[in-house]
């Protein structure tokens, strides 16, 4: 039976591929987007992996927090390495008089020693070596990136000071090799020589700077080996262990998540298309209806039948397949340059096996899902259908196809889990497409209800624009659902991802102004804080100042036992945290549970700790915790629960303790000032005049700083999301051009009882309007309800419609459907009607 | 004769076939009074289909002129012509050619719809119980047999009161008790309305209903039966 339907399909091939362009191009691009996003991913992972000492400027490296390695650490580390090189990385202000007038600028400064960087090398404009830029000890030099340069009015030759502390502008920063294996920066690089800021008084004890130790291993060092060994030897000293296995761990895990979260958005892609790969197989059983019939009629058997459509669909699916994957590998080889040229990181291009597997993985099991039904509606065909003309029926297919749907749906989502190993995240979205396909189905059909109502209603008679319009949305033709369906999902991912990005965005800048300060002021010593109070209390245009004392620690122990066994991998234990002491409670914390220290208290340390973070690591009033503070173990008790508020940014500590048991570690302070922004600019000079050490963060630049990377990422995912909405497009071309017979034949009728063109094409563009709003419309309420949840549950953020978005995909909903529609009326409505109608006789 | 309803001088309509123009029509000229039953027969293939396309206005002719209630039908554009079968003109076809996403009662108040008649539906329904339909107003074309379709063709075409009605082989997609119902049916609203009739036609039971019985052969009119009708 198999090798009989092999022969008939292959005979019915033999008419070649036209009437399947959308079939092909649904599957191909929803394919080709996820293998793209699949490539680019091991693309960047493979030059993260291959330059990963030049990103990390060592074989490994060994970062502590505000302060410097120990004679112990040092000598392990030499003990171990052929040359370590030290860095110290730290935020200040730096400033310059450029015409008279000083200028500030926030940056990122990076303090080095004679060996770095150890790998790679540093390029400066005009090209000279680093040593050189670095000047003489009697007259240092420094480079920064231009874009602070540009921002203060320097120019190379110029002098900037840091601290107390000034330098020769002698080059501009091009590029330095290592700059990814940083964090997040919120200012531009400025490089000059750790010996030189001897006298800035930036690197007093308790300012808060990072430095970190690059290694370079003799040949063949086992990395894995010499990490446990550092990470045993200094258990508690806080120090953090990074490779060349995986020399950007922030940048590697960002790409990870963005390219899982990327190929999410093109399954829904996929999912789309399937809607157009469904429909496109439905057109062609239909237009086989009376070969089934015959056949059937001739004594073929409903397998047969099955297999021999199968077969035909599953030859086709491989030609899709075969092209997505195509199009997936050579599309970023093709825009190689372009995409590295805007990558911070690294990207060894090339074929990548693995994303093509998936890709191909996804797109099989996809077209499969949305085949398999209209397949086993082939077989239903009876041989009746020879001598009526039948339309084809509705219903559910038999339960096996059921079933075999559901395992198939399932066997995805656990391919998309294993694959992005993101369970939550891909059930999530999962749900979301199975939930938004379920909610558009529903949709269609209430739309085609309503609209079969609606030509029975007074009000539309009359109108025969409209009623013809109801009336093909509404007759017993499919088209209506497929448009919606496919339509409604591309929308609602655009609209999900305009609402979050919209109300992500609105949380960052809406509100802010009302409750957040506007500059932090860091590093500022205990002695310059009566100076500091001073100049902010006489000015009326500052609200509020709250200031507290600043430390660093990690918390290395809980009763006794490593805190990672007592509370997992909590982000609270993942490196250093603020730590804070204060007599009182501050204002705005509420204590929870437990007690304040008493004003005299002398006894030994206390703690009180965030209530929210207490819960999630399972702590209890009277627990131990020893936290390890520049080197130093202290071990408190927790004496109470507060309430923390990490949102409005203002000062908000995880940990704080009796002023007795930190008050004699050197330490610096923080704080906080609300004022106008008309005074922001006299504050910081008048501050930063005064102390220069102090480092002030203005609160605006550094959302405006975090708006740029959301809107980086808002780019990526609508990019994703425009794939989606493209293969919609495609759904929806292919929707108008298989109905064009449909409306040709309409035209013809129409015109031959008295129907002008203006007419017909006005029930054209009412009906193809009507399915946009539809669609639209419920991509909306979709759209909304996924960003509710994703606001509501994942971002923790509040969330609100955002109208603008809202009303652009409900516009672009019937503009895409009027574009679609209108593309194909010109041939029914310029056909004359007795060709039309004697080619149908 | 009073003045012609139809009249066609010399009409002519070419065609491009596979092989290079092909003369479907030609020297066509015969006129066709008020209240007139006419029926068009000849072999398949002699062009009476396409003669009823022409002077219904679905096509146009390559040569000569047709006029249609006094008026020529060349000049006018595709929405003119519309709008001419709008008010006087009904079509029946050979295979319904019902809309498909409509009713019956839908199908056949498009027609008066389209020449703005307030209560066409009302209307419509009347129709549809003269042909016998009333029970099948809310059926979709798909769910009646081929007899109920051609009688909802019939309603739609005779439901504005048309001047000329034209039939293209109502009865060859009918069984025999169909098309005798069918050929009542249209000689009866004929009859009642008053209407000219043209139909083309394989039946000869069917074209001896007619007053007079025009043959073509070849694309032309085959003169010694016209004249022996005459």
């Amino acid at each position: 039976m198999i090798a009989l339907a092999w022969r008939l399909a292959r005979r019915e091939l033999r008419g070649g591929l036209r009437g399947f362009g959308i079939f092909l191009a649904c599957l191909a691009l929803g394919v080709a987007a996820i293998a793209a996003v699949g490539t680019v991913r091991a693309s960047i992972e493979g030059g993260l992996a291959r330059e990963g000492a030049a990103l990390l400027g060592g074989d490994a490296q060994i970062e502590l927090t505000y302060r410097f390695a120990s004679e112990e650490e040092a000598a392990w580390m030499n003990d171990q390495a052929v040359a370590v090189s030290e860095v110290v990385d730290f935020r200040s202000l730096a400033t310059a008089e450029v015409d008279g007038v000083t200028e500030r600028g926030l940056t990122q400064v990076k303090s080095v020693d004679g060996l770095y960087p150890l790998i790679g090398s540093v390029r400066l404009e005009p090209e000279i070596p680093l040593a050189e830029a670095f000047g003489t000890a009697d007259r240092p030099g420094g480079v920064m990136e231009r874009v602070l340069a540009d921002r203060m009015g320097l120019t190379v030759g110029d002098t900037f000071r840091l601290g107390t502390q000034d330098f020769t502008l002698s080059a501009i920063l091009v590029t330095e090799p290592d700059s990814s294996a940083g964090g997040f920066g919120l200012g531009p690089r400025t490089i000059v020589r750790t010996a030189d800021l001897a006298n800035s008084s930036l690197l007093e004890p308790g300012t808060l700077f990072s430095t970190q130790y690059r290694l370079l291993l003799p040949e063949g060092s086992d990395l894995a080996r010499l990490k446990a060994e550092a990470e045993a030897q200094f258990a508690n000293a806080g120090l953090r262990w990074t490779d060349a296995r995986n020399g950007a761990p922030g940048i590697a895990e960002f790409v990870d998540r963005l390219g899982a979260f990327l190929i999410l958005v093109g399954l829904s892609g996929l999912a789309v298309g399937g809607v157009g790969v469904s429909a496109a197989v439905r057109a062609y059983l239909a237009t086989k209806t009376s070969v089934i019939a015959t056949l059937k009629t001739l004594g073929a058997s409903r397998t047969t039948i099955f297999l021999t459509y199968a077969f035909q669909i599953g030859v086709l699916t491989l030609v899709g397949l075969t092209l997505g994957l195509v199009l997936g590998a050579a599309l970023p080889l093709l825009f190689a340059p372009i995409i590295e040229a805007r990558l911070p990181v690294p990207a060894a291009f090339g074929i990548y096996l693995g994303p093509l597997a998936e890709a191909a993985i996804y797109g099989l099991l996809a077209a499969a899902i949305f085949t398999l039904w209209p397949l086993a509606r082939a077989e239903d065909i009876r041989p009746a259908a020879l001598f009526r003309d039948a339309l084809a029926g509705g219903g559910l297919p038999a339960p096996r196809y059921l079933l075999a749907t559901a395992a198939l749906a399932a066997a995805l989502i656990a391919a998309a889990a294993l694959f992005s190993e993101t369970w939550m995240l891909t059930l999530w979205t999962a749900g979301g497409i199975i939930g938004a396909l379920i909610v558009l189905t529903l949709a269609a059909l209430l739309a085609r209800f309503l609209a079969a109502r609606a030509t029975r209603l007074k009000a539309t008679r009359g109108r025969t624009s409209l009623r013809l319009a109801l009336g093909s949305i509404g007759g017993p033709r499919e088209e209506a659902t497929s448009v919606v369906l496919s339509l409604g999902l591309g929308l609602s991912v655009l609209a999900a991802v305009g609402q979050i990005d919209g109300n992500l965005r609105n949380a960052i800048t809406g509100d802010l102004p009302e409750v957040a300060p506007s500059y932090f002021f860091v590093d500022i010593q205990s002695d310059q804080l009566p100076g500091f109070n001073d100049r902010l209390a006489n000015d009326p245009a500052v609200s509020r100042v709250d200031s507290a004392p600043m430390l660093r620690g990690i918390i290395t122990q809980i009763n006794g036992r490593p805190a990672a066994e007592v509370a997992g991998n909590h982000w609270v234990l993942e490196g250093d945290r603020g730590v804070t002491y204060s007599q009182e409670v501050p204002d705005n914390t509420r204590v929870t549970e437990g007690d304040w220290w008493p004003q005299d208290y002398a006894g030994p340390p206390l703690i009180s700790f965030a209530a929210e973070e207490a819960a999630e690591m399972g702590l209890k009033l009277g627990d131990e915790m020893t936290v390890n503070i520049l080197g130093r173990d202290i071990t408190g008790t927790i004496a109470s629960f507060r309430e923390v508020s990490f949102e409005n940014a203002g000062i908000g500590f995880i940990l704080s303790m009796n002023p007795g048991a930190l008050a004699g570690a050197p330490h610096t302070h923080i704080a906080t000032v609300y004022a106008e922004e008309e005074a922001e600019a006299a504050i910081l000079r008048d501050i930063a005049g005064q102390f220069p050490n102090i480092t002030a963060v203005r609160v605006r630049d550094a959302i405006d700083r975090v708006s740029e990377l959301l809107g980086g990422l808002a780019a990526a995912t609508s990019y994703g999301a425009s794939a989606t909405l493209l293969t919609g497009f495609l759904v929806l071309i292919g929707a108008a051009a298989a109905g064009q017979r449909a409306r040709t034949y309409e035209a013809a009728i129409l015109k031959t009882v008295g129907a002008a063109r203006a007419t017909i094409l006005g029930s054209f563009a009412l009906r193809s309007g009507l399915l946009g709003f539809a669609a639209g419309a419920v991509a909306l309420l979709a759209g909304c309800l996924g960003g509710w949840a994703v606001s509501r549950f994942i971002l923790d953020t509040e969330f609100s419609i955002i109208w603008s978005n809202a009303l652009a995909v409900i516009a672009a909903g019937i503009l895409t459907t009027l574009l679609a529609g209108l593309a194909f009326a010109w041939g029914p409505l310029s056909a004359r009607p007795a060709h039309v109608l004697r080619n149908r006789e | 004769m009073s003045e012609p309803v139809l009249s066609l001088k010399d009409v002519g309509l070419r065609l491009k076939g596979n092989a290079g123009m092909v003369d479907i029509l030609s020297g066509i000229t015969l006129d066709v009074a008020a209240g007139e039953t006419v029926g068009l027969i000849g072999p398949s293939g002699s062009g009476k289909s396409s003669l009823l396309m022409l002077m219904g206005g679905l096509d146009r002719a390559s040569a000569g002129t047709i006029t249609a209630l006094g008026q020529d039908l060349g000049p006018m554009d595709e929405d003119a012509l519309a709008r001419f079968r709008r008010a006087h003109m009904g079509v029946v076809f050979q295979s319904f050619h019902l809309i498909p996403t409509m009713t019956a009662l839908e199908n056949v108040a498009v027609p008066l719809e389209l020449a703005g008649i307030g209560d066409a539906f009302d209307r419509a329904e009347a129709e549809l119980k003269t042909v016998g339909l009333d029970h099948r107003i809310d059926h979709y074309p798909a769910q009646m047999s081929g007899g109920e379709q051609q009688r909802v063709a019939l309603a739609r075409a005779s439901a504005p009161r048309p001047e000329i009605l034209l039939a293209d082989e109502p009865t060859g997609n009918l069984d025999g008790v169909n098309g005798a119902a069918i050929t009542d049916l249209l000689f009866g609203l004929q009859e009642r309305y008053g209407s000219t009739l043209i139909l083309v036609t394989h039946s000869r039971e069917l074209a001896s209903r007619c007053s007079r019985v025009i043959r073509l052969r070849d694309g032309s009119l085959d003169t010694a039966l016209q004249e022996a009708a005459e």
